[in-house]
């Protein structure tokens, strides 16, 4: 789609050592997490900024100065100031900017969550099964997965968004097509390395069954890589959206989303630069937020770095 | 425990707030509620739209589709309110009310169907006398008003830039870039930034996009070609006239060179008009042209210079029609074949094809034996610039900035917001001509709520036009009572636009046993 | 008999691999054209009076579109055993034809653009690494993750206007200049321009994919700082490396010839995937600067319904695919021989 991700394999390499060398804590290693994020530059900016975000989503209703969809046709395109009651501006059609700026945050952290949890429960699903069994099940995935990473992303889009139409939950089907692929492969190399480990040994010593084991025991070692992967995966299903709505295929326009708002006001770029770089900061700031906390998070978690 | 408290209060809360939001708007009456549906190209249009709908108390709502897939929902009648389009190409209704409104026609996507509406029609068709068609049309026109099938919008003016050193520029309303008649200040080559994405093909026959036909007409011309505003005027013919309603004689120039140095007569247009009209005659392929013929059935040679036009039935447009298709050297055709002659084309226009890429740019040069083009368009003679050049530039960002820097010196499609950055311009000439597609807002009216009329009319008494105009189209439109085009035949002006009035429109849905705010 | 090293013999089943994933691609191409709504007779004739049903449905017929979908699979599949990509419906031209126009732009944009991308995110990765969380990492990831978060059609359209419009220094679209071509050989400009040795040419075409370059490079730029980053990191940390520093090997060949020879490795890997997303990912930067390019002839034809023209374009774009990260796997072979196909 234009838009370029860090391939799971790469990224995540040294969140696998970690999965290696740190055996599975419960909550207690999780608080001491936290509160390593926060003593990490980076982490701790992406904190911040995310939180700063989803409180903005939050509390949309009770800061924004104006309805996001309210049309009023006679105060269009006005630019940034004080002056005139809108701080951002208005777009084409006299909306407030920063209204719709701070509603758009909903959407957009919506979206973005909602195919990172699907992608993540397909993928890791069947990356389990896969990397755990091998076999035929893996072959048959290895070959799926391969196509549809050569097959042009732009037609499965297309395709699915006028078989079934336009709509917010469409967009997120459609985006959660591919970007499980990503989760299933890093689950996958991660759940072989995992299998032939002594706790897993032992537990099969136990008699616990496959389930049981995959579940209770393979998965929560592997967990931690898979957070870093959603945080950073998270930016790009966003991007992904505005490039949809560049093609008119986003979602409907009174949900105010940041992706439709830079491509609509992409057209009045020569006379009224607001429109489309003002929502294009907001995506910029959110996307530098996610990623500054998902590298955080790898760092925190990867004992290597902590030394270094 | 506690949390279960909370829980349960919430519940209680929430069903006696629906309990008070029904018993408010829970009258007798139902809500009306409509999802408008668009293509990403105007989803302003429609939000403002459906901002309108709602001040009345219709619950609206838009949704964005790609325009085919949209198209197939439409057609299948599964959609309520529609943002559509059409456009006229022949200076008549023929061929923009006929397909849009007439009973199951092809472009009817209204599914409106009136009997009276239809024989009025029929008889604007099958008369030859102009006053009996204007007649007929007039009717036509007040039928269509009156039921309103569609929430009647506006046509664009069509705004095209040229830098200031290009001379004689004169914007077309079919959108042709006539390059013969103009010149260059400076230098020897005009470059024009085309709005399309590509063009399809450089065979006068395979086509049927206004883009590709505005690049051919520099390399081939017709028998009768037009004036920027419309009107009809001899161009490799001579003269023509009706021997009957059914029945034309055009008479051929003499002298006139193909760019390969043959003489075109009689036989290459008898030629060209076969491959349009016989089926596979394209080297197997049946050209997509033929409809645009209507009822023509065949076209004969009379003598070297004179051909006669034989049709099924009266085609009172047939000299419209036949601006649009361009006469091709039947010597050279049969020699190369079809696929060569597509890929190396050879005309009787001011200009000759050089070398090019269809997604890319067309490079022609000026074809020193031109016979000079229409008399009734001048100047007469080979074309004034050496080369012409036209550039495929699809985004219109990038058209704007490329004529502000010289990197091209016309281009076509100019979106309104941004004439008014170029009018400001000193090395800019900015020109607008009237648009020939009627936009608007379709409603299905087979289904409920669109199959009663009254609501079809609240809806266009409840649209804010020239405030939509004004802003969203920076003026640069013009409000349509109909679908009828003042630059189309039969056009009456005495019928005006729906006033923007919400009171008439909430009495007109309340009649109709709708609520209202 | 042929005797093939393991090597070679691995290679030779991977690109033999490549023809059922090539047919699967197809197949599925197929497939999803069908299933979106739309009727490419319909979207050719447009809007025109005294278009008939029968007139359209013969020009169906003609194109084998009135046949029931396996058949039209069928016939499909054995045009494509015969190394016939089929008919454009839309251009009435050969399907072969406007791959082989088009493709070369497309080849050269992507190649060009990860070339800036390797040429700004390496240096820019390994400074970050060889001094981290100094000032100069923080700058670098700030940059490189700002330009992941910038949407290129947003990109293109402010380049446009502050280079070509303000400051009128480079094209605003387009590929090339008339006049300025070179020589075809290759068809990728750059190179034909140098092969003939015509300056001028190569000038007019580096200026004209300057814009297109960056902007269409700039995301990937940053990934490759961000990767190149982290495994220069972990390279640097590595036993051997520290054993060289330990020896008093001078810290420049330790950058230089251990740790980012082997620091490579991820960012080959790297290219290999991105150069796919870089070819088929590129339809938006292709429609912005008027590059004539593949992206634009497939987004157009999935939009006109023109399915030969699709089914082929997708095949060649897979078939790129697989074949670039074969490519890269052999590199990677290179650059660390405990790693085997």
């Amino acid at each position: 789609m234009g838009h370029v991700s860090i391939p799971s394999d790469e990224l995540c390499k040294g969140v696998i050592s970690t999965a290696r060398t740190v055996p599975y804590v419960r909550a207690s290693r999780r608080r001491g997490t936290v509160k390593r994020l926060l003593a990490h530059g980076g982490g701790r900016t992406g904190l911040i900024i995310v939180a700063a975000f989803v409180l903005v989503a939050v509390l949309a209703p009770v800061i924004a100065p104006y309805a996001p969809d309210e049309v009023d046709l006679d105060s269009w395109l006005i630019p940034p100031g004080f002056g005139s009651g809108h701080l951002l501006g208005t777009d084409q059609l006299g909306r407030d900017i920063l209204s719709r700026i701070i509603y758009g945050s909903r959407v957009s952290i919506l979206v973005g969550l909602t195919t990172i949890l699907i992608s993540s429960v397909v993928g890791i699903g069947l990356g389990m099964l896969a990397g755990y069994y091998g076999g035929a099940l893996d072959r048959v995935l290895a070959r799926f997965t391969e196509l549809l990473l050569a097959f042009p992303y732009l037609i499965f889009v297309i395709a699915i968004m006028s078989v079934i139409g336009p709509g917010f939950w469409n967009l997120v089907w459609a985006l959660s097509f591919k970007g499980w692929v990503e989760f299933y492969r890093l689950a996958r190399a991660l759940t072989m390395s995992e299998k032939n480990r002594e706790y897993v040994d032992a537990a099969r010593a136990l008699g616990r069954s496959d389930g049981v084991i995959l579940v209770r025991e393979i998965l929560p070692n592997i967990s931690n890589s898979m957070l870093v992967l959603g945080t950073l995966r998270m930016g790009n299903m966003i991007m992904t959206e505005s490039s949809l709505s560049f093609l008119g295929l986003g979602i409907p326009p009174r949900i105010p989303a940041w992706g439709s708002m830079i491509a609509d006001g992409r057209r009045y770029m020569l006379g009224a630069w607001w429109v489309a770089t003002l929502p294009g900061i907001a995506l910029a700031l959110l996307v530098l937020g996610m990623n500054l906390l998902g590298e955080g998070l790898r760092d925190v978690l990867d004992p290597k770095m902590m030394e270094g | 425990m506690k949390s279960r408290t909370i829980l349960t209060t919430l519940i209680i809360a929430m069903i006696l707030a629906f309990g008070f939001l029904s018993t408010t708007t829970g009258q007798t009456r139902k809500q009306l509620s409509v999802v408008i549906d668009t293509d990403s190209t105007r989803a302003d249009e429609a939000q403002a739209i459906a901002h309108n709908l709602r001040a009345i108390g219709v619950s609206a709502d838009v949704r964005i589709w790609e325009w085919n897939a949209l198209k197939e929902r439409i057609q299948a009648g599964e959609r309520q309110m529609y943002l559509t389009a059409w456009g006229s190409a022949y200076f008549d209704p023929f061929d923009i009310i006929v397909p849009k409104f007439y009973s199951g026609d092809r472009g009817n996507y209204s599914g409106y169907s009136n009997a009276r509406f239809d024989a009025a029609l029929d008889r604007a068709l099958r008369a030859v006398d102009n006053d009996a068609r204007r007649e007929a049309y007039f009717d036509a026109q007040q039928i269509l008003y009156d039921d309103a099938p569609a929430i009647f919008g506006y046509s664009l003016m069509e705004v095209e830039a040229a830098r200031s050193d290009v001379l004689n520029w004169q914007p077309s309303m079919d959108s042709r870039v006539n390059l013969h008649d103009v010149g260059l200040a400076r230098g020897d080559t005009i470059v024009v930034g085309l709005y399309a994405d590509k063009i399809l093909t450089l065979d006068p026959a395979a086509y049927r996009d206004r883009p590709t036909e505005t690049v051919i007409r520099n390399m081939f011309d017709a028998l009768v070609t037009r004036t920027w505003d419309g009107k009809v005027v001899p161009e490799i013919a001579e003269a023509w006239k009706a021997v009957s309603d059914t029945e034309y004689l055009f008479r051929i120039r003499r002298g006139i060179k193909f760019h390969n140095g043959d003489l075109l007569d009689a036989d290459d247009v008898v030629f060209t008009f076969d491959r349009v009209l016989r089926e596979g005659a394209m080297g197997g392929r049946t050209s997509p042209r033929k409809g645009l013929l209507g009822p023509v059935e065949k076209v004969e040679k009379v003598d070297q210079y004179t051909v006669r036009f034989v049709l099924s039935s009266p085609f009172p447009v047939l000299p419209q029609a036949l601006v649009h298709f361009q006469i091709v050297p039947r010597k050279y055709v049969e020699r190369v074949g079809d696929e060569a002659f597509a890929r190396k084309p050879v005309g009787c226009g001011p200009f000759k094809y050089v070398e090019g890429q269809f997604d890319d740019k067309i490079v022609m040069e000026r074809f020193d034996d031109y016979y000079g083009g229409s008399p009734s368009i001048p100047p007469v003679g080979p074309a004034r610039v050496k080369r012409a050049i036209f550039r495929m530039m699809p985004d219109p960002t990038v058209r704007v900035a490329a004529v502000k820097t010289g990197e091209v010196h016309i281009i076509q499609s100019v979106p309104s917001h941004m004439a008014a950055a170029l009018v400001r311009d000193k090395n800019i000439q900015v020109k607008s001509v009237e648009g020939t597609r009627v936009y608007m807002v379709e409603m299905n009216c087979r289904r409920p709520p669109f199959d009663d009329p009254r609501v079809r009319r609240a809806m266009n008494y409840a649209v804010d036009w020239d405030a939509i105009l004004r802003t969203v189209y920076a003026g640069n439109a013009t409000r349509l009572a109909t679908a009828f085009l003042p630059s189309g035949f039969g056009f009456n002006q005495s019928i005006v636009p729906y006033k923007y009035d919400p009171a008439r429109a909430k009495a007109l849905l309340a009649e109709a046993g709708y609520s209202t705010k | 008999m042929i005797r093939l090293s393991r090597t070679q013999a691995k290679i030779v089943e991977r690109i033999l691999a490549t023809i059922p994933l090539a047919l699967g691609v197809a197949v599925a191409a197929f497939i999803f054209m069908r299933a979106i709504p739309g009727d490419p007779v319909d979207i050719m004739m447009g809007e025109a009076a005294w278009t008939s049903e029968e007139e359209m449905a013969a020009l169906r017929g003609e194109m084998g579109l009135d046949e029931p979908m396996h058949v039209q699979l069928w016939t499909y599949l054995k045009q494509v055993f015969k190394w016939d990509l089929g008919y454009s419906i839309v251009r009435s031209r050969p399907v072969a034809d406007i791959i082989r126009e088009a493709l070369p732009a497309t080849i050269e944009l992507a190649v060009f653009a990860m070339l800036f991308a390797l040429a700004v995110g390496i240096p820019i990765g390994v400074a970050s690494a060889l001094n981290p969380n100094s000032f100069m990492d923080r700058v670098g990831t700030c940059l490189s993750l700002v330009g992941v978060s910038l949407p290129a059609f947003w990109l293109g359209i402010v380049g446009i206007l502050i280079f070509s419009m303000i400051l009128g220094w480079l094209p605003t679209s387009g590929r090339i200049a008339y006049g300025a071509q070179p020589a075809h050989v290759t068809g990728l400009l750059v190179l034909d321009a140098l092969i003939t040795g015509n300056l001028p040419a190569l000038g007019n075409a580096l200026k004209h994919i300057c814009l297109p370059m960056i902007t269409l490079g700039l995301g990937v730029a940053a990934v490759v700082a961000r990767v190149t980053r982290s495994s220069m990191l972990d390279v640097l940390s590595a036993d051997y490396v520290q054993f060289a520093r330990a020896k008093g090997v001078p810290e420049r060949d330790v950058t230089c010839r251990h740790a980012l020879r082997n620091a490579m490795i991820p960012t080959v890997t790297l290219v290999g995937l991105q150069f796919g997303s870089l070819l088929g990912g590129n339809m938006i930067v292709e429609t912005i600067f008027g590059w004539p390019g593949l992206g634009r002839v497939v987004v157009d034809a999935i939009f006109a319904r023109d399915y030969p023209v699709v089914q082929a374009s997708v095949m060649v774009y897979a078939l790129t695919f697989v074949l670039i990260n074969l490519v890269a796997d052999i590199i990677h072979t290179v650059l660390d021989p405990k790693i085997s196909l």
